[in-house]
């Protein structure tokens, strides 16, 4: 959409925040109280994010009449943001803004070797991050708004909650409501950060994904508690750009990714990148102190407990589909006990015609990909002839820590489990970035590793890789695996010299062989 | 609310630094030719109607700044001043914007009614 050209480079954050601020209120200032007003749609998709927007769009290009409605509840720290959900404002684009602006820090230290005369002491300035990062979250807001205007979907700026299967009211921020009728409905309301009910002052000092993007003052000394991707990827980028970053682990890191890579992720952080880890720690209080800092007591496996004082404390530890406060009570919609949406098929709910994509699917995938993806193939099974539904394996994700992991297909542990130790082959290779070379970088944990069949031409089941770029090293190759690739003919290819994807159909080393899986030379 | 005019970037960020600390909205047009007393771009005078209307929905305490970009030739030249501002860098006339945000409407865009509309409710 060359609709919106992004602009005010210039923003202040604190604009950035009060322009929030007054988006919300305004709005509503736009609805006068039409209670009870009666407007019919074909359907109506509560929840403005990644899912939820591309089902709209879609279903709107096919004619329907389409209303979305979306409202963000601030944080428990007062974060709110604009419309586009989760991805958008706090998830994948100002996490991978942040990332990027951490590997450039990398970047600097290298280039000395490439004979860049850079000073010794060069300084970040988190102010400056921010407010590039906000603006840009700000222009894809906008952009939202002018998509749907261009599709012609209606959007409420309001809280959704459902009447009966069909009736939604949705509650705006001044207290108006407005009841609206739709045919169908899908919902996708996506997640927000869950904090440990048992931690006291957690709720009341920690802080968020929902609001790290957006923070005033630069975080400092931070404790980061979780072992999930958000965890890890935020550590990452904050010890990157200077803050010296604590992550306190309860038992593993990336639960459902292959372990080894999991470990290789968090050695890299841990000897390479500078963050400390806190292993087999639980967090057990959280208090202000007199200078505004926090000190957090834990306990260890022993039992044992200790306290260190940080000057921010940040929760990672899951997240809760938002689908408590949606009167879901007031419908047959079945939920799962961890709150996600139960399905009967195809995100279908056991209400014929409420459906759920995205986060909320019990049995889905969260990332944004996937919800789109569901959100517009849905579309088309309702209102375009359409039957295709969308495939949930062979999904590609990437780990944006400050060495990349990315993967695509099944774990090492999960094929094993699914096909029996003796029935796969894994191809392996530590491999040397060409640019690390030069840079004096360790790459001790640049690897690479296919699980595939064992007989027959070698099918692989997945795909992992740990190094620079790996997921848009990754990117193409998932096309070729989702597509059935088998080793013989991921061997049978020729390498792009020199890179470091080349590495991936150059392998030839089996786990089973006991070789040294370690590449030397050309 | 309260309409300014502007002749040159100069002039334009005169206007914006007298008004600092309010909503200010902006729309940039070729100017006007002495031959046929309409601007030289043609989008330009399509949308005029419309933004006049939008105008109407904006809020009282908001400032509508409207700027000349100057004559053909000189819009035209890539070292045009309106396309090097970092803050402005535009890259299409008619544009409409809201200074300090990154709300933009360019070219066929500013004729839409219903997002001139938006443009002008929305915060
Ligand atoms: C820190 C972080 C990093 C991430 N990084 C990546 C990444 O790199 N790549 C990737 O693919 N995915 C990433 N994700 C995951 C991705 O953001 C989600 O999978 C995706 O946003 C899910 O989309 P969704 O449509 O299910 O819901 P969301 O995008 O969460 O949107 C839901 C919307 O519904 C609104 N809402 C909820 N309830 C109601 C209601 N009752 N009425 C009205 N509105 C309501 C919410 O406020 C929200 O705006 C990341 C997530 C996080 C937290």
């Amino acid at each position: 959409m060359a609709s919106y050209r992004v602009f005010c480079r210039n923003m202040k954050t604190s604009d950035v925040l009060s322009y929030i601020v007054k988006q919300n209120l305004r709005r509503c200032r736009r609805f006068s109280s039409h209670t009870d007003e009666r407007q019919n749609y074909d359907l109506v998709v509560i929840g403005g994010g990644s899912g939820g927007l591309a089902c709209a769009k879609e279903a709107a290009s096919l004619a329907k009449r389409v209303a979305v409605v979306d409202f963000v509840e601030p944080s428990p720290r007062g974060t709110t943001w604009g419309l586009g959900g989760t991805c958008v404002n706090v998830g994948c684009i100002p996490k991978k803004l942040m990332h990027q602006a951490s590997l450039l820090g990398e970047a600097i230290k290298d280039s000395r070797h490439y004979g860049w005369q850079v000073p010794d002491e060069v300084n970040h300035s988190w102010q400056t991050l921010v407010q590039s990062v906000q603006n840009h979250v700000r222009s894809l807001n906008w952009g939202h708004r002018v998509q749907l205007n261009e599709k012609k979907v209606t959007y409420y700026n309001g809280w959704g909650k459902f009447l009966d299967e069909h009736r939604i009211k949705t509650t705006l921020k001044n207290g108006d409501e407005k009841i609206i009728h739709a045919a169908n409905v899908v919902l996708a309301t996506g997640m927000r950060p869950k904090y440990p009910q048992e931690v006291p002052g957690a709720l009341e000092y920690g802080i968020s994904s929902d609001d790290i993007f957006s923070l005033q003052k630069p975080p400092g000394k931070t404790l980061v508690i979780g072992g999930s991707y958000v965890a890890l990827e935020t550590a990452g980028f904050l010890q990157g750009l200077g803050f010296p970053t604590t992550v306190m682990v309860r038992s593993i890191c990336l639960r459902g990714f292959d372990q080894q890579m999991s470990q290789l992720v968090t050695d890299h952080m841990s000897n390479n990148a500078g963050v400390k880890f806190q292993w087999k720690t639980t967090p057990v209080s959280v208090e202000k102190t007199k200078n505004g800092s926090f000190s957090v007591r834990w306990r260890d496996e022993e039992g044992k407990e200790d306290v260190d004082h940080y000057d921010t404390v940040l929760f990672a530890v899951g997240r809760i589909p938002q689908t408590s406060n949606l009167g879901l009570e007031n419908t047959s919609v079945k939920l799962k006990s961890d709150g996600k949406i139960l399905q009967s098929q195809h995100e279908q709910s056991s209400v014929p015609h409420i459906y759920a994509i995205g986060d909320i699917l019990d049995g889905g995938i969260e990332l944004t990909p996937v919800a789109i993806k569901a959100g517009k193939l849905l579309a088309h099974r309702l209102f375009g002839n359409s039957n295709k539904v969308l495939d949930y394996s062979k999904v590609p994700t990437t780990v944006f820590t400050p060495l990349e992991f990315s993967s695509v297909g099944f774990s090492e542990e999960d094929a094993i489990e699914r096909h029996g130790e003796e029935n796969i082959e894994v191809y392996h290779a530590f491999y040397k970035p060409l640019e690390f070379t030069v840079a004096e970088r360790p790459s001790d944990q640049c690897y690479i590793k296919a699980v595939c069949e064992r007989t027959g031409s070698q099918k692989i089941l997945g795909l992992h890789i740990t190094g620079p770029n790996a997921g848009e090293i990754m990117q193409g190759f998932a096309v070729a695996v989702g597509f059935g690739i088998s080793y013989e003919e991921l061997s049978a290819s020729l390498g792009i010299h020199p890179t470091s994807a080349e590495e991936v159909v150059k392998l030839h080393i089996t786990k089973r062989s006991g070789e040294d899986p370690t590449v030397t030379g050309c | 609310m309260l309409v300014e005019v502007a002749e040159g970037i100069e002039k334009f960020l005169e206007t914006v630094e007298k008004h600092s600390g309010k909503r200010i909205f902006a729309l940039f047009c070729g100017g006007v030719s002495p031959a046929t007393g309409e601007s030289w771009c043609p989008d330009c005078v399509k949308a005029e109607p419309v933004i006049e209307t939008g105008v109407a929905k904006a809020p009282e305490d908001a400032v509508f700044i409207k700027c000349s970009v100057g004559d053909r030739a000189t819009w035209k030249d890539p070292n045009c001043e309106f396309r090097k501002h970092l803050q402005l860098k535009l890259v299409g006339v008619p544009t409409l914007l809201e200074w300090n945000t990154p709300k933009r409407l360019v070219e066929e865009e500013c004729s839409k009614q219903d997002l001139v509309d938006m443009f002008f409710e929305e915060d």
